[in-house]
């Protein structure tokens, strides 16, 4: 039985603790902020927070989540209590079909985290490993800098 | 309510309503002639397939477009409120569903809001029309006296009547009337505004969405234990050790189809996996019979069509100039893979699908499961972004042949992204061979454009005499083979899309075809079909003759063009971007680093939406680098539904256009693509975007025009011709790889 923490509710999960975190959040947790995408690392779509730090839970063990906090999308924000970024990527419909949407928000919550001052050239390159296919990525950009400035 | 109703209703709050009719036709050539229009509405007569009005008085349309992230229901629903005066967020839209919406083939080529969106417009129109009648009718008065806001209608002497009371007095159960008055598409109102897209907050909260989100009770997990190769048959297999696995609950195998159903998704996808490893496979012959494949495509027959020709006034050409380009397959490399929920009960079967057209889906399933079709229903559902026809339709199959063995339970498969890549259909490799005369000035005095392609478009529901295009099916005990290939004609066409030139102004042309139908890698569609590749092919020629003529870019195509709105579009870029355009010098030494500026214009499909892109990129010669700065769009596509949403797709699509353009090439081994991870098949990643600008020529006077996919062959042209501006030499195959672009330099 693994105990950790998800959106600030202490859960306890009967999985083998070798199982990548995505598959427990998803389907054990019926979570479906983070994606299942390329499940090597390569697209970001899974990212979630762990202890404050973006990371891809396709690649997670459950068991090295375990004592530790996990935030995913349904956590960072809902429609009542948004993040900034949740916010901004409304305000700029920064996304078309919304699959890399968890990663690129959660990827740039972490980033953007006490850096009002994030330079655009820092924004690319703390994005580098989340992919679009749709080619919103301008609008993403957009989105990151504003709720920089707004300090998320 | 059984477990596929409550699905549906609670799944996504879209859900299904009003009687549907399943007409099946073809839409790959627009019928202009008998008006835009009307296509759908014949297909999908019914007043009430479009539009209803429920007793609590509540208007609901539906639609058989099918959101792919292009926005499409959030346009729906502002064209009907638009129509029928009342505020788009009061509207339910629904979308495709066998059992319940109109069908309207596939959601692809840009055509939803101009046919579909066209026909849901002239519905909303006739419903309000006849609202009108009933209460004038009531009060004694004329349609033309009475208003309508919020969804009342107001009569002079301050009466007022609801849609919903209105509704209430007359049938909507009759054809629609196609003579109904529109309202004025030019007056302020839905049309035109950028209405927020209706489905992005619950993708930026993390709330169901996805198909991949849906976890009805008792569901299992599907996955497929894939050959070595295309052409492997399956020999033998320890079935014991397979039922043995980790989480295993059913094996399935008929003929070389193999999979299992497990009770936890990663166990599907390891057991798949083991299975596939240890069992023993018999592969085919190795793909292009060793050969690469465009050695491969000039050796095999091809039919050999001419599909275009003009006549012109007889000029002596002083010299010819000849050019071949090339380009390799490319992949939709969707995000998420694709996935499918099925169920089986009593002998019905339940599919929801992220797929392109849920009709036609349901005909190939039916072929592959030799059912009636009316057995099966397909609900569309969303997923990632397909791009065209990725492995959406193939996973709808997988799931149903799995859920066979499930006992009433659903099965959820989602692809792995290794699995979508080497499995989806590519996009064909693609050979283009110019020719041009010139004449003494400078100017073209003939043109032929031939293009050699394998299909781009083998799309499940094909009419006729049946065949399946869904994979699994042709591995099946009892196989069900994919029918012939053929390929579309002209105007829209599909591996000759946009091989007619825009520059309408040359004389002679000659546009012909060499296709091939048979693809040892299957293809179809990406985004554009053809029509990325020959419209660039055809617009880096005309940069070539500009540059041979010593004239510069804009002018020279200026000179050739006809119609005034692709100069429009071209004037409205080149002021966008403050470039002074300079003819191209040819071979001029080679400094470090270089930079250019080039132009790509076309006009999608020769029929839809008109798109200038100029680009800026920087060549690092050392290297073969080429980095692109800045991309600036103008595009027109007659009257706009949603800015914001067409500026959405004009730059998504500079920025997947520009990923093709540089980086995108699939490679294969002997059996299979291998090129099926974001490290052998990388994508743009956001280090490497240019700086994006794009500008609508409005003109809410004209009809819209399909806009979908308009930006990626000029932008693909803007990137190329800029290579050749910056370094003066032609790097004619694409992607403009480092090696290939340090190897044209050196030549």
């Amino acid at each position: 039985m693994a105990r950790l923490t998800v959106n600030g509710r202490g859960v306890e999960v009967d999985v083998d603790p070798s199982t990548p975190l995505i598959y427990v959040l998803r389907n054990d947790l019926a979570l479906n902020g983070p994606k299942l995408g390329c499940g090597r690392a390569q697209c970001g779509a899974c990212t979630v927070h762990l202890d404050g730090q973006a990371i891809r839970s396709c690649q997670l063990p459950l068991g090295e989540a375990e004592g530790r906090q996990v935030t995913t999308l349904e956590g960072l924000g809902t429609p009542e209590r948004p993040h900034p970024l949740q916010e901004a990527f409304l305000a700029e419909q920064a996304a078309q079909c919304g699959y890399c949407t968890n990663g690129m928000i959660m990827q740039g919550a972490a980033l953007i985290q006490d850096q009002p001052g994030i330079t655009e050239a820092e924004v690319l390159e703390g994005m580098r490993g989340n992919l679009c296919r749709c080619g919103t990525q301008p609008r993403v950009v957009r989105a990151v800098m504003s709720a920089a400035r707004k300090g998320a | 309510m059984s477990a596929s109703a409550s699905l549906t209703r609670r799944g996504f709050g879209l859900g299904v309503v009003a009687a549907g009719l399943a007409i099946g036709f073809r839409l790959d050539a627009p019928a202009r002639a008998a008006g835009e229009v009307t296509p759908m509405l014949l297909a999908n007569p019914k007043l009430d397939t479009w539009v209803r009005v429920t007793p609590d008085g509540r208007v609901s349309v539906t639609t058989g477009r099918v959101e792919l992230g292009q926005g499409v229901l959030t346009a729906m629903r502002q064209i009907a409120a638009h129509e029928l005066d009342i505020d788009p967020a009061a509207l339910e839209v629904l979308s495709a569903d066998t059992a319940a919406s109109p069908n309207e083939g596939f959601t692809a080529g840009s055509m939803s809001v101009r046919y579909g969106g066209e026909a849901l417009g002239m519905a909303c129109a006739d419903l309000r029309a006849t609202l009108l009648r009933v209460a004038a009718e009531a009060w004694g008065s004329e349609p033309g006296r009475l208003t309508v806001e919020g969804g009342v209608i107001h009569g002079a002497d301050g009466r007022r009547m609801t849609y919903g009371d209105a509704a209430s007095r007359v049938s909507l159960v009759r054809p629609v009337d196609t003579g109904a008055r529109r309202k004025d598409p030019t007056k302020a109102g839905p049309i035109g505004a950028s209405l927020p897209r209706t489905d992005l907050p619950a993708k930026v909260f993390g709330q169901q969405v996805f198909i991949h989100d849906l976890r009805p009770e008792g569901m299992l997990f599907g996955a497929v234990a894939r050959p070595p190769g295309y052409a492997a048959r399956l020999i033998s297999f320890d079935e014991a050790a397979a039922r043995a696995m980790p989480g295993v609950v059913e094996v399935v195998r008929d003929g070389s189809f193999l999979g299992v159903l497990a009770r936890r998704e990663e166990q599907a996808r390891e057991a798949a996996s083991r299975i596939a490893e240890a069992a023993t496979w018999e592969n085919g012959p190795p793909l292009f019979g060793g050969a690469g494949v465009f050695d491969y495509m000039k050796g095999v027959p091809a039919e050999e069509k001419v599909l275009h020709r003009t006549a012109g006034e007889a000029q002596g050409a002083v010299r010819l100039h000849r050019a071949e380009y090339r380009r390799g397959f490319q992949a939709h490399a969707s995000i998420g893979a694709s996935c499918a929920l099925a169920q089986w009960e009593g002998g019905k079967l339940t599919v929801w699908s992220h797929c392109q057209g849920p009709f036609p889906l349901r005909t190939d399933l039916a072929r592959a499961l030799r059912v009636e079709e009316g057995s099966i229903r397909v609900i569309h559902a969303q997923g990632s972004g397909c791009y065209g026809h990725n492995g959406a339709d193939d996973v709808a199959l997988d799931a149903a042949l799995l859920a066979r063995a499930a006992g009433g339970r659903p099965v959820r498969v989602q692809w792995t992204h290794e699995e979508e890549m080497a499995w989806e259909p590519w996009s064909s490799a693609m050979i283009v061979r110019m020719e041009a005369g010139i004449g003494g000035d400078g100017t073209p005095t003939s043109w032929s454009h031939d293009v050699r392609s394998f299909s781009h478009n083998t799309r499940p529901g094909q009419p006729g005499a049946g065949g399946c295009n869904l994979r699994s099916a042709w591995y099946l005990e009892n196989p069900v083979a994919p029918p012939v290939s053929t390929d579309a004609p002209l105007p829209a066409g599909a591996a000759a899309r946009n091989a007619v030139p825009i520059y309408a102004g040359i004389p002679n042309q000659r546009i012909s075809s060499h296709f091939l139908p048979e693809a040892p890698i299957r293809t179809s569609a990406l985004r554009t079909l053809g029509g990325y590749f020959n419209a660039l092919c055809g617009d880096l020629f005309i940069e070539e003759l500009a540059a041979l003529a010593g004239k510069d870019p804009v002018s020279y195509r200026l000179a050739n063009l006809t119609d005034p709105r692709l100069a429009e579009v071209l004037h409205r870029a080149v002021r966008l971007s403050g470039w002074t355009p300079e003819a191209v010098r040819l071979a001029p030494a080679l400094e470090p680093v270089m930079t250019g500026t080039g132009l790509g214009l076309s006009r999608y499909k020769n029929t839809d939406c008109y798109v200038a892109v100029v680009a800026r990129v920087e060549v690092d010669t050392r290297s073969g680098e080429v980095r692109p700065l800045a991309l600036w769009a103008a595009v027109d596509a007659g009257r706009v539904v949603n800015p914001d949403g067409l500026r959405n797709q004009v730059e998504g699509g500079m920025v997947q256009s520009t990923s093709w353009t540089l980086m995108e090439e699939g490679h294969w081994n002997a059996h299979r693509i291998v090129s099926d991870n974001y490290a052998d098949y990388p994508i743009l990643e956001f280090p490497g975007l240019p700086r994006i600008e794009s500008a609508i020529v409005d003109r809410p006077d004209q009809p819209p025009l399909g806009a979908g996919e308009g930006s990626q062959a000029p932008t693909g042209a803007a990137i190329a011709n800029a290579v050749l501006a910056a370094t003066g030499r032609r790097v004619p195959e694409i992607p403009l790889t480092p090696e290939r672009v340090r190897a044209a330099l050196l030549a």
